[in-house]
């Protein structure tokens, strides 16, 4: 397969992980907004309301709302719905809180990278096959959604 | 981020298992959040809500507690799912129950004081101006900020057991100096403001400071400590705001000149035409409601006396019921002062140490919930199983009572 984009990132938890891309443009939140049980995100603010995280390149902005959202992180991956791996624009402490707490209660790895530029949203695309690579600081579209 | 030998060798275990990982969370999250070092807090508040923190949270605790945690600083903690003294009278499952009294006895086990309220600052946890904390509701961190002048980021669900468990916080955000200055400047234009008009004044300047610190000018002098609870509750609920710079009363903020430093700041103005927007945002529906939540942040002991005050030779219509959720502390005196009673005689129910956003609403069985806090419509409309009206108090009792 074609390697057809990359960006570099810094890394804040480290891993590889390789998944379908799932990208928001606006301001996302764990807490009241997806639904551990199932994966899917249900905030009605959210453009990706519907939406599954399970096993997904997640991306968004930045964070928003109640700040137990560590703890709704941790519970989807406890329910093992929780993404491949999640890349933001703006550090996400909720995330990186319930990514800790994930490998080290439940043996889930998942990479957090952060700092992208802002053109990264427009870039992916939902459905784009992403892999994530931390040794490299890189995360790579190799394949495009259809 | 730098660690003193001292806390390397907490990372590394020599102090036990409940620090180890305390440690490698705070050093994990400082150094992703850009904090140069850790630095010591007076106190701490976190979460321990089993409609937030589900299965995990639990375990995250017990994984504390059963490791040999302790908290290091006084350690208060945000509302409870249910009410702690009379669960069973408001509908909530034993099983229900059970999840929120392990998150309980772990608490305890940790050395924490069981206040149960959002409004800690109201009645069991006083910081002094310049002090550090951790405080984890987003609500008490505006007020921490913005009225006591003492500093807090807004810590998140994880890291704030961690905090308290070291007795550190990651030094980045709100405890630098630099990051405390008013960026963008609200006006406000509202005459005599009601209860519904601080909290949508709140909620506008939410959603739109951005990550800008806001100032804000043109509140009556008469504002109560109480109105800008709700404000700075309503401010968090819609963005993600840490402080608010009230003008003339923020400690420093006497002008918004010295709120910016002097820098010149976006001025926005804030009028009748802007709450309406907020209400017609947060209002969902024009049903009647099976519930009015009045709380969120707790009332105080005052706001519990002005409430019974406004109940007064009224009575709950049929079919909708009335909670008023309030602090341990201050459900304790409205019983003693016999507020409790003039309260409950209209047939509405007065409940401590837990709170209708941390409640679970949609499994007591309640569809449409009627309130004045901007905090609730704003969390229970994102999950989007309950509809929320919005009202101010005045059109509420109208409508709930006769």
């Amino acid at each position: 397969m074609t390697k057809l984009l990359s960006f570099k990132g810094r890394v804040l938890l480290e891993g590889s992980a390789k998944g379908e891309a799932l990208v928001s443009k606006r301001a996302f939140t764990f807490a009241h907004g997806v639904e551990p049980s199932t994966g899917v995100v249900t905030d009605i603010r959210s453009d990706l309301r519907g939406e599954k995280v399970k096993e997904k390149i997640l991306f968004f902005p930045f964070g928003k709302g109640s700040t137990t959202g560590a703890a709704w992180f941790l519970e989807t991956v406890r329910m093992g719905n929780g993404p491949a791996a999640v890349l933001t624009q703006t550090a996400e402490a909720m995330i990186v809180t319930g990514a800790i707490l994930a490998e080290m209660l439940y043996g889930r790895r998942i990479p957090v990278m952060t700092d992208f530029p802002e053109t990264i949203a427009s870039l992916i695309h939902s459905g784009d096959l992403v892999t994530v690579e931390t040794k490299t600081r890189e995360v790579t579209v190799s394949g495009e959604g259809s | 981020m730098h660690l003193t030998s001292e806390q390397e060798r907490t990372l590394s275990g020599e102090r036990g298992a409940a620090k180890e990982l305390a440690m490698t969370i705070l050093a994990k999250v400082g150094e992703a959040l850009g904090a140069d070092s850790l630095v010591p807090i007076k106190s701490a508040h976190v979460l321990a809500h089993y409609s937030s923190l589900h299965e995990a949270g639990i375990e995250v605790l017990e994984k504390f507690s059963s490791s040999g945690g302790r908290f290091a600083v006084p350690t208060t903690v945000d509302p409870a799912s249910v009410d702690l003294e009379n669960w069973k009278s408001f509908g909530i499952s034993q099983e229900y129950a059970e999840k929120q009294f392990r998150l309980c006895a772990a608490f305890a086990k940790l050395g924490g004081i069981p206040c149960w309220s959002c409004a800690q600052y109201q009645v069991c946890n006083f910081p002094k101006a310049g002090e550090t904390v951790a405080w984890a509701e987003s609500n008490s961190v505006v007020f921490a900020n913005s009225l006591i002048g003492c500093r807090t980021n807004k810590i998140t669900s994880g890291l704030d057991i961690a905090c308290a468990i070291m007795g550190l916080t990651p030094r980045f955000g709100m405890l630098l100096d630099e990051n405390r200055l008013a960026q963008v400047a609200f006006r406000s234009t509202i005459d005599r403001p009601t209860d519904l008009d601080y909290r949508s004044l709140g909620y506008y300047i939410g959603r739109h400071s951005g990550s800008r610190v806001p100032g804000l000018d043109g509140l009556p002098r008469d504002v109560s400590s109480d109105d800008l609870k709700h404000l700075g509750a309503a401010a968090a609920a819609g963005g993600p705001v840490t402080m608010i710079h009230y003008v003339g009363i923020t400690p420093g903020s006497e002008s918004l000149k010295s709120a910016s430093r002097g820098e010149r700041v976006e001025t926005i103005d804030v009028g009748r035409k802007e709450l309406d927007e907020v209400e017609a945002d947060l209002n969902q529906s024009e049903e009647k409601p099976d519930l009015v939540a009045l709380g969120v942040p707790h009332l105080s002991v005052n706001e519990l006396g002005q409430l019974a005050k406004i109940l007064d030779g009224k009575r709950l219509k049929g079919g909708t019921r009335l909670y008023v959720y309030t602090s341990s502390q201050a459900y304790d005196l409205a019983k003693r002062s016999g507020v409790k009673r003039e309260i409950e005689r209209s047939g509405a129910r007065l409940t401590h140490s837990t709170d209708a956003e941390v409640s679970p609403l949609k499994k007591l069985g309640f569809d449409v919930v009627m309130t004045n806090s901007a905090k609730l419509a704003e969390i229970v409309s994102s999950e989007g199983e309950v509809k929320i009206r919005y009202k101010q108090i005045a059109e509420i009792v109208e409508e709930a009572t006769s």
